[in-house]
């Protein structure tokens, strides 16, 4: 149950992360996002992906335009905006730290 | 085979299997009861409807179906995730909404519950909403029954609000299981153990004789309704085609009715009440519009009745509005012709006259029961009332073919001492100089032989004058002291004098009653003989009890009685107490 917990909360902040970082790379549509997770073996359902997409709109870091689909309802491209990218670095950032964090803490300072 | 339904999920329309649409939307109840709580859940439940239709339309057209099937909802939720794995990774601020939650959100529904039914499955569908077993509602109704069979009743009202459970989902509201994937779920497992044990029963020939039962009163209940539905339709048609009979024959009646108005064009017809008020040039027309305006409905019952009866269109659209059309025009022609004739009432006019009578003591008033005939009239019937005295006696009452012409008769005192009879003659017109000639045309007979006064019943009207509510009115005025012996026939058209009691109290078998002129006005003179005999009685008795008031003056108790009654009689008297 600990170790869950703990799981959850590490996917978490990750996925988020692994979102915008997809996201950075150029306009995308959620059902392509969701194939770039896969790819990146991070397994997440759609319905967790949507939740998420619409969060970040709301606080300012992704902006969307509406595209014509040849099958289904109108598409939503998601894009990062300025306040998107800003945080994105600040990420990047935290993710080298973290990262470095990490390895330390696994294989010592000095190796 | 499998029922399809129609769904417009994120503005697409998707045809749908029952059991699949069943499927997603138990998925999307979920998902929209996960993001209840969530600040963005109409954005968010939009977004994943969107993909839904997306990802279904993707679906069909890879597998180039027409219809969304169970297993393709199936691969949509699973590339969409389970509710509980929503949990997992997204955020949450507030508590998470945990899956007991649903269970009390799951509103339960009262439906019939078709499956455990013994009627109707109302009892059933109770038990599920309260929770108990349905042995106990019905015990609790078969208990209604005896309190005055109410219970009944209450059973056909529930019967008819109560709505089938038809689909699972309505199923699982009944019972008030959550209208989830689990709950889904376990209703399906619950139903597959129902249907093998079902099986089961059925191979062992046993089950409860509860069951038996109810198995054959919801089949008698299943095929008495076929049978009403069945029958109530031939009633339908039976009763439609009667309608056409009946309405074929009445439309042939008022064809051959109308050729008859046109054909006796002259005729006596127009002598009688309704027609004769009818100007002689507006005859045709008022007579055709008349026609139109019951024939043109009546067809147009009888061709809504061909329709229901024999499924058959017998008119089309043109020749229906065209029908329409010319009733419309019959309505207007007959309701001009209508306003037209009434305001030939408008006007009103009296004529009188008056004539000074000799004076008798006594008169005796009679009715002439003698119907009138013109003289040409007399000559056709070969009635000679002058010479062999035959005379044809008339009925007094008024026919619905008659015309409106009774006369009136009042008595009252004179001013003076002389006998006047004064006629008065009272007639509608268009204008006051019409009603005045109406008036005049009156032609109004009595005679007076002796002291014999005899009236005639009714008044003609002189020729070429038509019916516009003439009215003849006789004041007999009579000095105070003359008696008046009024013949029974006379006594309906003297009102407000209460003639049939005091015959009665003069004799029962005479045919007239006896008068007399006083200063308030005609008394009868058996009623004044009565009074006359109370009243002498009366004062005897007051002298009497002024003379016994001299005794005893001592008993106040035997004081007040004497005086109550002497006030009493005095009261009676009509004495002045004073």
């Amino acid at each position: 149950m600990i170790a869950e917990n703990t799981q959850t909360q590490m996917r978490k902040g990750i996925l988020e992360y692994c979102v915008l970082s997809i996201i950075s790379r150029g306009e995308i549509y959620a059902s392509d996002i969701i194939a770039e997770l896969r790819t990146a073996k991070l397994l997440v359902v759609e319905g967790t992906l949507y939740p998420l997409l619409t969060r970040l709109k709301n606080n300012g870091l992704l902006s969307y335009n509406w595209v014509e689909s040849t099958s289904g309802p109108p598409r939503k491209y998601y894009t990062l905006t300025q306040v998107g990218k800003d945080i994105l670095s600040q990420l990047d950032q935290t993710w080298q730290e973290l990262a470095y964090a990490v390895g330390v803490s696994q294989k010592g300072a000095n190796s | 085979m499998e029922k399809t339904i129609i769904i417009n999920i994120g503005n697409t329309i998707i045809h749908i299997e029952e059991s699949a649409y069943e499927l997603l939307k138990a998925y999307l109840n979920e998902v929209k009861q996960h993001f209840v709580n969530h600040a963005d859940d109409l954005e968010i439940v939009t977004d994943i409807e969107n993909r839904i239709a997306e990802l279904l339309t993707e679906q069909l057209e890879e597998q180039k179906k027409q219809v969304v099937a169970s297993v393709d909802v199936n691969a949509v939720i699973a590339q969409m995730g389970r509710v509980q794995d929503f949990d997992t990774v997204e955020e949450n601020d507030e508590e998470p909404v945990s899956n007991t939650n649903y269970q009390f959100q799951a509103e339960k529904k009262l439906y019939r519950d078709m499956d455990e039914r013994v009627i109707a499955g109302v009892c059933a569908g109770i038990a599920h909403y309260v929770n108990t077993d349905a042995k106990w509602i019905r015990v609790a109704a078969l208990f209604t029954l005896f309190l005055g069979g109410a219970g009944f009743l209450i059973y056909a009202i529930l019967w008819i609000i109560m709505p089938k459970a038809k689909s699972r989902i309505e199923r699982m509201e009944m019972k008030g299981e959550p209208a989830n994937l689990q709950g889904f779920q376990k209703n399906l497992d619950e139903e597959l153990l129902a249907v093998k044990q079902g099986l089961a029963i059925a191979g062992k020939h046993t089950g409860s004789i509860f069951g038996q039962i109810g198995i054959f009163i919801g089949e008698f209940f299943d095929w008495l309704g076929q049978f009403i539905s069945g029958t109530g339709k031939i009633i339908f048609k039976v009763v439609a085609g009667f309608i056409v009979l009946f309405g074929v024959v009445f439309l042939l009646s008022l064809i051959v009715g109308f050729a008859a108005f046109q054909g006796f064009w002259d005729s006596s017809v127009y002598e009688y009440f309704p027609f004769s008020i009818v100007d002689e040039s507006n005859r045709g027309v008022i007579l055709f519009s008349a026609f139109i305006v019951f024939f043109v409905p009546i067809l147009a019952l009888v061709l809504f009745s061909i329709r229901v009866a024999f499924n058959k269109q017998a008119i089309n659209k043109t020749l229906s509005f065209a029908l329409l059309i010319v009733w419309l025009v019959g309505v207007a022609m007959a309701g001009y012709h209508a306003a037209k004739i009434s305001s030939e009432f408008k006007q009103h006019a009296e004529l009188a006259q008056t004539a000074d009578l000799k004076s008798y003591k006594t008169y005796i008033i009679d009715i002439d029961r003698s119907k009138y005939f013109s003289k040409e009239d007399s000559v056709t019937y070969r009635i000679d009332a002058n010479q062999r005295r035959q005379i044809v006696t008339e009925d007094f009452e008024n026919g619905p073919f008659v015309m409106p012409n009774n006369i009136r008769i009042d008595i009252e005192k004179s001013a003076t001492l002389a006998t006047r009879l004064t006629q008065k003659y009272e007639s509608q017109g268009k204008t006051f100089q019409s009603a005045l000639q109406n008036a005049q045309n009156i032609d109004y007979k009595y005679v007076l032989k002796d002291s014999n006064l005899v009236f005639n019943p009714r008044f003609q009207l002189r020729k070429g004058t038509i019916w516009r509510n003439q009215e003849v009115r006789l004041k007999l005025e009579i000095p105070v002291g003359t008696k008046v012996i009024l013949k029974e026939d006379t006594y309906r058209y003297l009102n407000n004098y209460g003639t049939w009691d005091c015959g009665e109290i003069e004799n029962d078998k005479n045919d007239y009653s006896t008068w007399m002129m006083t200063e308030d006005g005609l008394k009868c003179v058996a009623q004044l003989k009565e009074e006359a005999i109370k009243n002498k009685k009366l004062k005897k008795e007051l002298i009497d009890l002024e003379f016994a008031q001299k005794d005893r003056t001592a008993d106040s108790l035997y004081q007040d009685s004497i005086s109550n009654r002497i006030n009493e009689v005095k009261e009676e008297l009509g004495i002045n107490n004073n």
